[in-house]
């Protein structure tokens, strides 16, 4: 494929990633993986190393619209980034040294997980925690955030675990060149109960720097070609503020139940890759 | 953190996501339009190796307005911005003698220069 036509191929696709990223809440990365390894055949590392500025950029670009409202948890993010940026040093590190082909199959199958978490109920109605765990009021991680007029006072519990989750959900960011919005939130939501809007936004705050730290690795590493790079940049970044604009007018719920199928045979593919098929 | 801290803290975050921004897409956007002009039909370098040598390259290439050194600027850019951000979040810190955030924000840091360290040593 000529550089031209390259160059169009993935600012096309890093504009329908940054689409589906703000539509669905689903990462760029995993759009932005497959199309450069399936498509433009790129070795994985390099199609990691790229999609990780990609990452950064849905996640600055979405960044100022958080700040203000209290709903990003800065004491929680920086506690817990710890976790999540030590996985991430830890995930870049081995990063050159694992098969390709088991980089596919764990793609695969993060990717199938992704899908169908889109298809399970979400947990926005449930109760959040009653008392902060020791660990939580020992770092002052309960905190409120403004819910139109009012501000909404909110506790957090099962530290630990959720610090668990983050050194893997960093491990996996560094290692597939994706977010891993879909455990942040997880670990935020699910363990530590709190609100939904504050794990989302707390995540994307979250997601930016786990993927500057390995980023800066796979740059080093000369895994990162700047005209790719740049186009993914570019592309995603104009998808996303479209995207934030037509999320009010379009179907949010349907169309990540669609795009969730569509991913889901992808992940297939890769998995296909993955056992040499 | 006081309201007038807590108030210049978001005000400094804004702006450096909206500058870094800014920023990183008009030198990706000025690659790409030289990329384009002088004919499209070549892969501009791909950097590697520490961070300062990149920085050095970048500077070198975009005296004779290469491609590949406003390409490299613009993703350069972009990597600093989350750190640029930590770092204001630690001095907002220092100034509200919140240590325990403070030495927190350091560590932060320090693994993420670490990332940048360990992949020149490996490349």
């Amino acid at each position: 494929m000529s550089p031209l036509l390259t160059v169009l191929v993935v600012l096309f696709g890093g504009f329908a990633a940054g689409i589906i990223g703000a539509l669905t809440g689903l990462g760029g990365g995993l759009v932005i993986v497959p199309l450069l390894t399936l498509v433009l055949h790129l070795p994985l590392t390099q199609a990691v190393g790229i999609s990780l500025f990609g990452v950064i950029a849905t996640s600055t670009g979405a960044a100022p619209r958080f700040v203000g409202t209290g709903l990003s948890n800065v004491r929680l993010a920086l506690f817990l980034q710890v976790a999540a940026s030590s996985g991430a040093l830890l995930g870049a590190l081995i990063s050159h040294q694992l098969p390709a082909r088991l980089l596919f199959l764990v793609f695969g199958v993060v990717m199938l997980y992704s899908a169908v978490m889109s298809f399970l109920p979400g947990t926005h109605d449930r109760a959040g925690a009653k008392v902060d765990s020791p660990l939580a009021r020992r770092f002052r991680l309960a905190s409120r955030y403004r819910d139109g007029d009012e501000w909404v006072d909110y506790r957090v519990t099962a530290v630990s675990p959720a610090f668990g989750i983050m050194v893997g959900a960093g491990f996996l960011s560094a290692l597939l060149g994706i977010g891993s919005g879909v455990f942040k939130v997880l670990a935020m939501d699910k363990l530590m109960r709190l609100p939904f809007k504050v794990s989302t936004a707390t995540s994307n705050f979250m997601i930016g720097m786990t993927a500057a730290t390995s980023a800066g690795y796979y740059l080093s590493h000369g895994d990162v070609s700047p005209l790719i790079a740049g186009s993914v940049i570019v592309g995603v970044l104009a998808g996303a503020y479209l995207g934030a604009h037509w999320m009010k007018v379009l179907p949010v719920l349907a169309l990540r139940r669609v795009f969730a199928v569509v991913l889901s045979f992808v992940a297939v593919d890769m998995l296909l890759k993955g056992f040499g098929v | 953190m006081s309201e007038r801290l807590e108030a210049q803290r978001r005000l400094i975050t804004v702006w450096i996501l909206r500058i870094s921004i800014g920023l990183s897409v008009l030198s990706i956007l000025t690659g790409l339009t030289i990329f384009l002009v002088k004919g499209a039909d070549y892969m501009p370098h791909t950097p590697s190796g520490p961070i300062t040598a990149i920085l050095a390259y970048v500077w070198q290439e975009a005296l004779g307005l290469h491609p590949s050194a406003f390409l490299d600027a613009g993703i350069l850019v972009l990597l600093f911005t989350p750190l640029a951000r930590l770092a204001a979040g630690v001095a907002a810190n220092i100034r509200a003698k919140d240590w325990l955030y403070v030495g927190i924000g350091v560590v932060v840091i320090g693994l993420v220069l670490v990332g940048f360290f360990t992949g020149q040593i490996n490349s």
